[in-house]
């Protein structure tokens, strides 16, 4: 249920603003980090600056959904949703240059597949990939953990699209008037395909979502359900509850209306700029990220030995008191 | 003992674990329950064999043949008259004829040979050494007299290793003590460092904790005996007795229904998703499903609740606490190297 769950304490934002906010600064501390001997003017030129970053994001997002229908077998719907989700969460507190979008963007949908219980094994997730399935499967297995580590083991996640069937089988049974409800359905799902291209889900319940939904179906079909809203919703005598309702509502709206549409020639510029900026440590294909790992697995090994030596000694030492002792 | 019983009543020690055998001294057993009923008025014949016996004669049968009990009685009886020693007679084989006249004689009465001239025999006997038998009534015999020293020693080592014990430990309850006021006063006054004293002391206490070193007197525990040197077992008694099972106070638990804050207007209730018709729009459950527990009302409470929760939401706080990864994570898998900060 929503009410308890971890996506309203924890990821549930008060508006836009605050999402720009802390996106913005994860852009500019990694810009000052990497960026010491550089010019404050020239940052923007080599590193990403927000608003490119964001259209790079996003651009990987359409490749999620995309991804998600095409997906054989097919998935549910809840799966892109949750995907989606896992996306957005993760470059609330990370950015793109750190981690490219690419394995994120698979491994989030390989998580979400488990957590929404559609059953496919990493062979048969990599079968998707068009090429480097050997490569995709070990990345994909790396990132898993840290992806889980990022979203704070916080996996459950509430989709609009319970919701809506929910709405749905409920103007069924209290909505008589309506000769054939179904015919609201193509378009409310087509609704909240396009909302997850928005941020609506860190910012809106998952039933206000699917109310919009409806809404804005039943609108587009030229059937009225204000009745049904306002009486057997909400109930009369609450005005205050239905005025802030509706706003939510309207903002919802308003999101989804508003998409930018994305550039293609500019994202392949922004792809390339990536690749020049991004952190050379944390790129897994990196002469410098193996190098570390080499050095990580040396040290692991050595801390091993000495503890081994340690304990060797310590047993000797145990011995030698015992027989002394005999 | 299994097969013990009662031959007038025909109880057993399995129908009745508590049946308590009396013997008189006729050697025929009766259980309490038979005793109280037929010798109510005091006296009476046995059932067995007619022998006239008194109430009060009774007593506990020890062993499982009543036969036996019988010429242990009997023996009891015979020694009281025949209670010469070896010092009375001038050779040993005199003494041993007589030792083998007694074993005749209680022979012949416990199993009744020649009841009659025995008993003569013995009256007889009684007449000629009256004077010996009154003067040896009074006197303990020698091996009783024995027993009698052992056990008084046994006490008094006993008491001697009590006492050394307690002085033991008042000792060194009292060094414990001293210790203790030293340590203070070391405290108040020296000036060594504070951890070198109270490590020296946590030394010495520790010595006073051994006080089985090779200096001291070790102390055995006194056992509390279960056996005297005369090989009568003592404080051991057949019913144990088990603690009894400890009561546990507890306050009863009372439900209280929970409340949730829901965010939105309330869902219908799993009756009337039913009742109400719901049901009718979702897809009815297949017979494998409720074979499953599976019921179509399930599904459909389920989605108009999650319709329903969290309608009316709008976020009021950002959200607490922010899960900053740069602080909390250590490295999970190999590519989970952190330079955020």
């Amino acid at each position: 249920m929503f009410h308890t769950s971890s996506q309203r304490k924890h990821w549930m934002f008060r508006n836009e603003e605050e999402i720009i906010k802390l996106r913005r600064e994860n852009v500019t501390m990694y810009a000052d980090k990497h960026g010491d001997s550089m010019q404050v003017e020239d940052r923007p030129l080599y590193f990403l600056t927000y608003d490119e970053e964001r259209l790079l994001c996003r651009h990987y997002e359409h490749l999620v959904r995309d991804f998600c229908r095409k997906f054989d077998p097919p998935m549910p719907p809840s799966v892109l949703g949750t995907s989606c989700a896992y996306f957005k969460r993760f470059y609330i507190h990370n950015t793109a240059m750190d981690y490219h979008p690419k394995w994120i963007m698979y491994t989030c949908i390989y998580l979400a597949c488990k957590v929404e219980e559609f059953n496919v094994s990493i062979m048969q997730f990599v079968g998707n990939l068009p090429n480097n399935r050997e490569k995709a499967t070990e990345l994909i297995l790396n990132h898993e953990l840290l992806i889980m580590q990022h979203l704070n083991f916080n996996l459950t996640v509430h989709n609009p699209f319970r919701p809506l069937e929910g709405f749905l089988i409920d103007i069924k049974t209290r909505v008589l008037h309506i000769a054939d409800t179904e015919v609201l359905r193509k378009k409310a799902e087509e609704f909240i395909y396009r909302s997850l291209a928005t941020d609506a889900c860190l910012l809106f319940a998952p039933s206000q979502i699917a109310l919009a939904a409806v809404l804005h179906s039943a609108s587009k079909k030229g059937v009225n359900l204000d009745k049904y809203v306002t009486d057997s919703l909400v109930g009369k005598g609450n005005s205050d509850t239905l005025k802030q309702m509706v706003e939510q509502l309207k903002k919802v709206r308003f999101m989804v209306k508003h998409i930018e549409p994305l550039n293609p020639t500019k994202i392949q510029e922004l792809e390339e700029k990536l690749q020049k900026c991004r952190n050379q440590e944390l790129d897994p294909e990196s002469q410098i990220y193996k190098k570390k790992l080499e050095e990580k697995l040396l040290a692991e090994e050595e801390e091993t030995y000495i503890k081994r030596q340690l304990l060797s000694e310590e047993t000797k030492r145990s011995e030698d008191q015992f027989l002394m002792s005999v | 003992m299994d097969d013990q019983y009662c031959p007038h009543c025909k109880t057993t020690k399995y129908r009745n674990p508590s049946l308590k055998l009396l013997v008189n001294i006729c050697g025929h057993s009766l259980c309490e329950n038979c005793v109280d009923l037929l010798f109510a008025r005091g006296s009476g014949s046995c059932p067995e064999c007619n022998t006239a016996l008194r109430r009060n004669n009774f007593r506990l049968q020890l062993f499982e043949d009543p036969v036996v009990e019988k010429e242990v009685d009997i023996r009891k009886r015979i020694l009281k008259d025949y209670c010469k020693k070896e010092e009375d007679f001038s050779t040993l084989r005199e003494f041993n004829d007589y030792l083998e006249d007694i074993e005749t004689i209680i022979f012949n009465l416990a199993n009744n040979i020649d009841v009659e001239s025995t008993k003569k025999k013995m009256e007889e006997y009684r007449k000629a050494n009256r004077e010996q038998i009154m003067k040896s009534k009074g006197k303990l015999s020698k091996d009783e007299a024995y027993i009698e020293a052992l056990v008084e020693q046994e006490r008094c080592e006993e008491e001697e290793k009590r006492q050394m014990y307690m002085l033991q430990k008042t000792e060194e309850k009292k060094k414990k003590t001293r210790n203790r006021e030293a340590l203070i006063d070391d405290l108040m006054f020296s000036d060594q460092n504070v951890e070198d004293i109270l490590a020296t002391y946590e030394a010495k206490s520790k010595d006073v904790h051994r006080p089985l070193g090779y200096g001291s007197i070790p102390i055995t525990v006194p056992k509390p005996a279960t056996k005297f040197s005369s090989g009568i077992r003592v404080g051991v008694r057949g019913d144990e007795n088990f603690l009894p099972i400890p009561k546990l106070e507890e306050t009863l638990f009372i439900y209280k229904a929970v409340t949730q804050k829901t965010f939105g207007p309330a869902a219908p209730s799993s009756q009337e998703v039913e009742t109400l018709g719901y049901t009718k729009h979702v897809r009815p459950a297949s017979p494998q499903g409720i074979g499953g527990g599976y019921q179509s009302m399930l599904a459909c409470h389920r989605a108009m609740q999650d319709a329903f929760c969290g309608l009316f939401y709008v976020p009021e706080k950002s959200p607490s606490p922010t899960p900053s990864v740069s602080s909390t994570i250590s490295t999970g898998s190999d590519s989970t190297e952190m330079d955020v900060s």
